[in-house]
């Protein structure tokens, strides 16, 4: 690797641990970007990232036209190459505030959302009783809002999944105990 | 060209859509089942979404599911494989209303082609040769009796709504006619929801001859050369050659420009294959139209030299023909495909199960499309087929020799397959002769029992 190329890997590296991400991924042309922070992350990512990736998009040698296109920035939850998946899929509650509880996992495929509209409140919160049959969330699925409904009744000690992430079937969304 | 490809199928023919994709530099998106959680076309795969429980109605076959996992993933266009929803003219619909772009024909087209009485007045429409019978459905039993004397027994009798051999029933002569006709409508009613029959000449001893075509979304249509598929056990191919014994170079190009036509005729886009029956004095009748690619299409690509799915993502892409075909492609050789499918070679009772040998043959004309490995398992939930075999040789004897030394390298185990049977197939005299038409299985495997 040229020196130059080098020196801007490790400001690349510097700038995603002052960031506290956990993983990165990148593709080129129509740059898309995902990023997995450490720990639960915010719904909107408070950073800028189109200075980021006009950054990253400087770097790649010979990539004409990088596209205007914002990246994407999508905590990321889709499966695939990344070992985050097989966490996410994986049925058994971890050691932790979980263990032994409940996973409610998502019937469907779609868009996780934790409220009813944007600016309202969440159906539940970490922490809230819940009942057999109570609307924990939406997921939203071809343009429809599909409210999933609990299967258990118990106190909500993990959600796993923040507003605006895809969910894919199976997907763990609370734990409740 | 497309960023991103999801690709609504499994198995053996997803991974070859991943194939082509890769090499083109496209994104992948593959979809699973819980029960393919495993599997190749899911490791492979720039990304992968689960996208239902395992039964295929739950899963592959849920449509707001494969467009919910397209929206979320991204994709701009899906590609359907063959089987599951490939010939779905709503789930092409759906793509349509989403902005997905569908990898194949126009959901009108598929409509029209996919329903058989209809397929055939299509194709009579155009001139191409159609098995005589009825034109359209048969209103009442004296209509049905009315037509088989016109055209001449032994006839059958199809559901217009049906497949799979249901609702069909052989008529050799008129007083067979009024029992037969009552029960093939039952049985299709029962089974399709709807009574209502056609009716066909019956050959035979028909030879299956296919055509494969490839249509650009600017009206132009190219045959691909044929394929011959006669080695069936009910209704399932198991061997398919490119080019047929059958076809002389007048026949194929002949009938290659009047299928040209009538594609061009009704519209047609992307991959297709259309198949009719040979009868024993070589005349040749459309049956009917295949709006997807279909497993057998290697050996066309071994013959042509024509990568057919990355035509199809091509074509797709708005591309033209003339840039993706130049020329008619020359019959280089001859080219034969085995079906390797997990079931017990005699009894053809599925074997699902873990395969924990898997030695893949190798070598000079040999091409092998699988999606198992060494410790895969084979779900008992999807169709049996794990592995295609198909071998290019300069001639028939070549590709068959080649084929015969192919099945005695592939090694299996853990799972019956299909191997032996193959094996046995390649080393009867008749076959080796070219002498067979679609019943050969059947006096193959009865005479075995009476060996």
């Amino acid at each position: 690797m040229a020196a130059e190329d080098l020196q801007q890997l490790r400001e690349l590296v510097e700038f995603l641990k002052a960031n506290g991400i956990a993983e990165f991924d990148m593709e080129r042309t129509d740059l898309k970007v995902r990023l997995k922070f450490a720990g639960l992350q915010p719904a909107a990512p408070a950073m800028d990232l189109s200075h980021l990736a006009s950054a990253i998009a400087a770097q790649s040698a010979g990539a004409s036209a990088v596209a205007a296109q914002a990246p994407v920035a999508v905590p990321a939850t889709l499966p695939g190459a990344t070992p985050v998946a097989a966490a996410a899929a994986a049925p058994a509650a971890e050691a932790g505030p979980e263990a032994g509880a409940h996973i409610v996992k998502s019937p469907i495929v779609g868009t996780f959302y934790a409220a009813p509209s944007p600016d309202a409140d969440p159906f539940v919160r970490l922490g809230d009783r819940v009942s057999n049959g109570q609307v924990l969330c939406i997921v939203e699925a071809m343009k429809l809002m599909n409210e999933i409904e609990s299967d258990f009744a118990g106190e909500i000690v993990k959600v796993y999944v923040n507003s605006g992430q895809p969910v894919e079937y199976g997907q763990a969304l609370f734990a409740i105990k | 060209m497309f960023r991103k490809v999801l690709i609504a199928n499994r198995g053996e023919i997803a991974l070859r859509v991943i194939n082509a994709c890769k090499e083109m530099g496209i994104r992948t998106v593959a979809v699973y089942s819980e029960a393919d959680r495993n599997s190749l076309h899911v490791k492979f795969a720039d990304e992968a979404i689960c996208i239902g429980p395992p039964p295929s109605k739950d899963s592959y076959l849920n449509i707001p599911s494969v467009i919910s996992a397209a929206e979320i993933a991204g994709a701009d266009a899906v590609h359907p494989g063959y089987g599951l929803l490939s010939e779905n003219a709503n789930f092409a619909e759906v793509c349509r209303a989403s902005n997905i772009k569908f990898i194949g024909p126009p959901p009108e087209v598929t409509r029209m082609m996919g329903e058989k009485s209809t397929a055939r007045q299509t194709m009579k429409n155009a001139k191409v040769p159609i098995l005589p019978g009825s034109d359209g459905i048969l209103e009442s039993e004296d209509a049905a009796l009315a037509t088989a004397e016109r055209i001449r027994y032994p006839i059958i009798l199809k559901a217009v709504a049906g497949g799979g051999g249901r609702g069909m029933r052989i008529v050799r002569n008129k007083d067979e006619l009024p029992g037969l006709y009552a029960q093939a409508s039952t049985e299709a009613q029962n089974a399709f929801g709807n009574g209502a029959l056609y009716m066909e000449k019956f050959i035979e001893r028909p030879r299956h001859i296919e055509f494969q075509v490839l249509a650009d979304e600017h009206g132009s249509v190219m045959s691909m050369g044929e394929r011959e598929c006669s080695i069936q056990r009910r209704h399932q191919k198991l061997i398919e050659e490119a080019p047929s014994l059958q076809v002389s170079p007048k026949l194929r190009e002949k009938l290659g420009k009047t299928i040209e036509r009538s594609l061009r005729d009704i519209g047609y886009w992307n991959a297709g294959t259309i198949e009719f029956l040979m009868d024993e004095d070589g005349e040749i009748y459309f049956i009917e139209m295949n709006t997807r690619i279909q497993v057998e299409h290697c050996v066309t690509e071994m013959v042509t030299g024509v990568d057919l799915v990355k035509a199809q993502l091509r074509i797709a892409a708005g591309e033209r023909l003339k840039d993706i075909v130049p020329e008619v492609p020359e019959i280089q050789g001859h080219a034969i495909e085995c079906r390797i499918n997990a079931e017990h070679p005699e009894k053809f009772t599925p074997s699902p199960g873990k395969i924990t040998v898997y030695n893949l043959p190798g070598g000079n004309g040999v091409r092998v499309d699988t999606a198992q490995y060494a410790e895969g398992v084979v779900p008992q939930y999807y169709d049996s087929l794990i592995a295609k075999l198909i071998c290019h040789g300069v001639n028939r004897e070549e590709a068959m020799n080649k084929m015969q030394r192919a099945l005695s390298q592939f090694v299996v185990e853990g799972i019956h397959t299909s191997i032996p049977l193959h094996q046995r197939i390649f080393a009867d005299e008749d076959f080796r002769a070219g002498k067979f038409d679609t019943k050969f299985m059947e006096r193959f495997l009865g005479d075995r029992r009476k060996a």
